[in-house]
């Protein structure tokens, strides 16, 4: 009989993997491979960084909106090196590793605990595409209507294994890396006003505030622990995910330059519409045509997919702490909470910025973006003890 | 649940889904919704007292292919949104402005206007910016005419001057941006409207604008609809002013001059003409003009010494017509000669920009803002525009 943790991550034996081939829910002890975990880096690292976050920064804090991205950007640079420690030495996946350590009912309460903060990102991200799509190219589209399309392909995914997402991703980021390409080409040739972001740090207390405020966006690559233990490496998979995770933030840390070059002076009229795309063009006027829109469009994408692998992360940690892996109906539940929490709350911008802003929101964010991936790391290493202590005891 | 029967439920799940996409009110119904919008090319923003005036030009999308011939209408309200709701009732759709390439403001408009124009209306940022000598509803109705009268489907007609000549053009962006800065300045370029003497119904008089002794019109925003028995009509623009702001409105035009010294220093201009008298052994040759190719700007501001350095290195491929016996003869002696004669011209007109500025307490040459972005500090203490000394360094180079 299957363990709970298997029955999660649809894991089985080997006889089951050839039993059932070409099931949708293919049955593999490693869903993942090296350069899947590498391009699922790379989106993570910016997706939802370059969505409203630099937004809510420069009208918070004027032109030093960056260095607060920045910032952020290395704080979870910094939580990505445990996780690839993590997914390095573990031979078992996350669940199984905290139940082995802390025990059935402490492995429970801890993933609820992280079922909680990735709800809340999954919330945070959904919210932000709603967000993007209704001011800028969907306008007329009703919303809760632009839901249901949205929770549909979330619920495909919450019903699919890790390797199906990380297969669609690794499908897709070719094309996102060439929009992001073509967009810096742009800001580039339009010899964009960089010197705007001087002086930095005029306004201590407004960067301060600032810094304090939007902690709710960091712990981007949390997800990343569910690739632990099931995931194929080879000898430099580490060094090409931290490179991964480099360039993305920095990819994420230029637009950022650009946006807070851009608005420095005029904090005030930046706004969910004026997005990337929107500033790339105003040194030099609509010269190029409109082939950022088309960019900016696909590079939209990136953020399905990281919705996509919150919304997976949560269905399997639900259905961890429930003890079950009806993986549809906990999806099904999944979008109908996202689909409660979207329509009755995040739809109205004041009560998404106040929550996203709130110190609670921040604190624990931030707090669980750090602790989670430590922790599984102490896991890892008591579990490898247990294991070779057994070994000793057997021999 | 079986595997085949959670197959189906994921087949009908995509289905539906491309279903959706595939049928969006916005694909399926589009015929419906470009008949029931207008498409705005150029917004004109005049401020008549407490009123709000917005001018648009459009195109009503027809039902079978194509277009409506361009119409101007203009619409008050008290406040921007007031007019701009009042857009949609007056032409009986849904204007879209998202579309809008060019907004021109009048000479009594006021600057905030133009920041609630982006953030509440669907104009973005990258729109070009005109400035109208008087009412932007007249220079509209004027380009309306001359857009009609050539066959125009482009009202974007000052990404021309952005690119080919040596106008300092600005966006909406561009402006509210530099507003918003440490100099507290921006600028537009000045559109007026070159006009002719029609025939029809005229008597030959000679009213209106005509030409001057140059061969070129006068030009102006010229008012007059029927002077001497003939109507004035539009016959090409002339884009050479600049019309420059404070934080409380037009504070002064710069004449052509000084609007070239300002693009010169502030502006991406890289393209254009530029001719000046060269004086080659005692003899002065007049308008030997040469093609600008590349040019770098900077302005730099010492804190010790109080001085600003407006440092400007253009490379410039001069005609041939007038130096190509000289260059035959003695080619560096020719060189040096209409090195020093661009030298002279590109310093006067920037020297011509930042007294004209002075005097109208602007600062379009940005040198406050280079002043905040490097030396906060001396800028917060004890810089004064008025008292710093301006030192300037012209490089030319000949190609």
């Amino acid at each position: 009989m299957k363990s709970v943790t298997q029955q999660v991550n649809n894991t089985a034996t080997g006889s089951e993997t050839t039993k059932n081939a070409g099931v949708t829910n293919t049955r593999e002890t490693k869903q993942t491979t090296g350069k899947q975990l590498v391009a699922i880096i790379f989106i993570l690292s910016l997706a939802t960084k370059m969505f409203m976050l630099p937004v809510f920064l420069i009208q918070e804090t004027g032109r030093d909106g960056y260095i607060v991205l920045a910032l952020y950007g290395a704080f979870d640079l910094l939580t990505l090196v445990p996780i690839i420690i993590a997914v390095r030495m573990a031979d078992v996946d996350m669940f199984e590793l905290l139940s082995s350590v802390l025990g059935r009912v402490g492995a429970k309460i801890t993933v609820g605990v992280f079922w909680l903060f990735l709800f809340f990102k999954l919330n945070m991200s959904v919210s932000e595409i709603l967000t993007f799509y209704n001011t800028n190219i969907l306008t007329e589209f009703d919303t809760s209507m632009m839901l249901i399309v949205l929770l549909v392909f979330l619920a495909a995914v919450g019903t699919h294994t890790l390797r199906a997402l990380s297969r669609l991703n690794e499908i897709l980021a070719p094309v996102i890396v060439v929009c992001l390409a073509v967009l810096v080409a742009i800001v580039l040739m339009t010899r964009f006003d960089f010197a705007n972001i001087l002086p930095a740090v005029a306004d201590g207390k407004r960067f301060s505030s600032a810094l304090v405020k939007h902690p709710a966006w960091v712990g981007d690559f949390a997800p990343l622990l569910l690739f632990v233990g099931r995931t194929k490496t080879k000898k430099r998979t580490w060094c090409f995910a931290a490179g991964s995770g480099v360039i993305g933030t920095s990819v994420a840390v230029f637009f950022a330059i650009a946006m807070s070059a851009a608005f420095g002076n005029v904090p005030e009229l930046v706004d969910a519409t004026t997005n990337i795309s929107n500033i790339l063009q105003f040194s030099v006027g609509n010269v190029y045509g409109r082939i950022d829109m088309f960019s900016s469009v696909l590079w939209s994408v990136s953020v399905f997919i990281e919705a996509g692998l919150f919304f997976y992360a949560t269905a399997r940690c639900a259905s961890f702490v429930i003890g079950k892996s009806a993986h549809f109906i906990i999806s099904i539940g999944n979008c109908v909470m996202v689909y409660i929490v979207q329509i009755f709350a995040f739809t109205d911008p004041m009560y998404f910025s106040v929550t996203v802003t709130s110190y609670v929101c921040a604190i624990g964010t931030a707090a669980v973006a750090v602790i989670m991936p430590c922790l599984v790391i102490v896991c890892a290493a008591v579990y490898k003890r247990q294991k070779r202590l057994s070994k000793v005891g057997e021999n | 649940m079986t595997t085949r029967k959670k197959h189906l439920i994921y087949k009908a799940a995509l289905f539906l889904f491309a279903f959706i996409v595939a049928f969006l009110p916005s694909t399926a119904l589009r015929n419906k919704e470009v008949n029931s919008r207008v498409i705005v090319g150029i917004l004109g923003l005049d401020g008549d007292g407490d009123k709000v005036s917005l001018t648009a030009q459009y195109v009503m999308p027809k039902e079978s292919q194509g277009t409506t011939g361009k119409d101007t209408v203009t619409v008050e309200g008290k406040t921007l949104d007031e007019a701009a709701e009042n857009l949609n009732t007056a032409l009986g759709r849904r204007v879209e402005l998202g579309h809008c390439s060019m907004v021109i403001v009048g000479s009594d408009a006021k600057v905030e206007l133009l920041g609630s124009l982006m953030t509440a209306t669907d104009v973005t940022a990258d729109v070009w910016m005109a400035a109208a000598d008087g009412k932007a509803k007249d220079l509209i109705g004027k380009l309306t005419d001359f857009m009609k009268k050539t066959g125009s489907t482009d009202a974007d007609f000052i990404a021309y001057s952005a690119r080919k000549a040596h106008i300092a053009t600005n966006t909406l962006l561009g402006f509210l941006s530099d507003l918003g800065s440490a100099s507290k300045t921006a600028y537009i370029p000045l559109v007026e409207m070159k006009s002719e003497q029609s025939e029809q119904g005229g008597n030959g008089g000679s009213g209106g604008g005509g030409s001057d002794g140059g061969g070129e019109q006068s030009g102006g925003d010229q008012s007059g609809g029927e002077q001497g028995g003939g109507k004035q009509e539009p016959s090409g623009m002339k884009v050479e002013k600049l019309a420059v702001y404070g934080e409380n409105g037009r504070r002064c035009v710069l004449d052509s001059k000084s609007a070239r010294g300002v693009a010169w220093v502030s502006a991406p201009v890289e393209k254009g003409t530029v001719c000046s008298d060269v004086e080659y052994e005692g003899e002065i040759i007049k308008g030997v003009c040469g093609r600008l190719l590349k040019k770098y700007a900077s302005v730099s501001v010492d804190e010790k010494n109080n001085t600003a350095t407006i440092k400007i290195k253009a490379f410039i491929e001069p005609h041939g017509d007038k130096f190509n016996k000289l260059f035959a003869a003695n080619s560096k002696k020719a060189d040096e000669a209409l090195i020093a004669g661009y030298k002279k011209k590109i310093k006067g007109e920037v020297e011509s920009a930042y007294y004209d500025s002075l005097l109208s307490m602007v600062d379009p040459l940005f040198i406050g803002r280079e002043a905040y972005r490097y030396h906060p500090k001396f800028y917060k203490n004890s810089y004064d525009y008025y008292s710093i000394s301006v030192k300037y360094d012209i490089q030319v180079s000949l190609k």
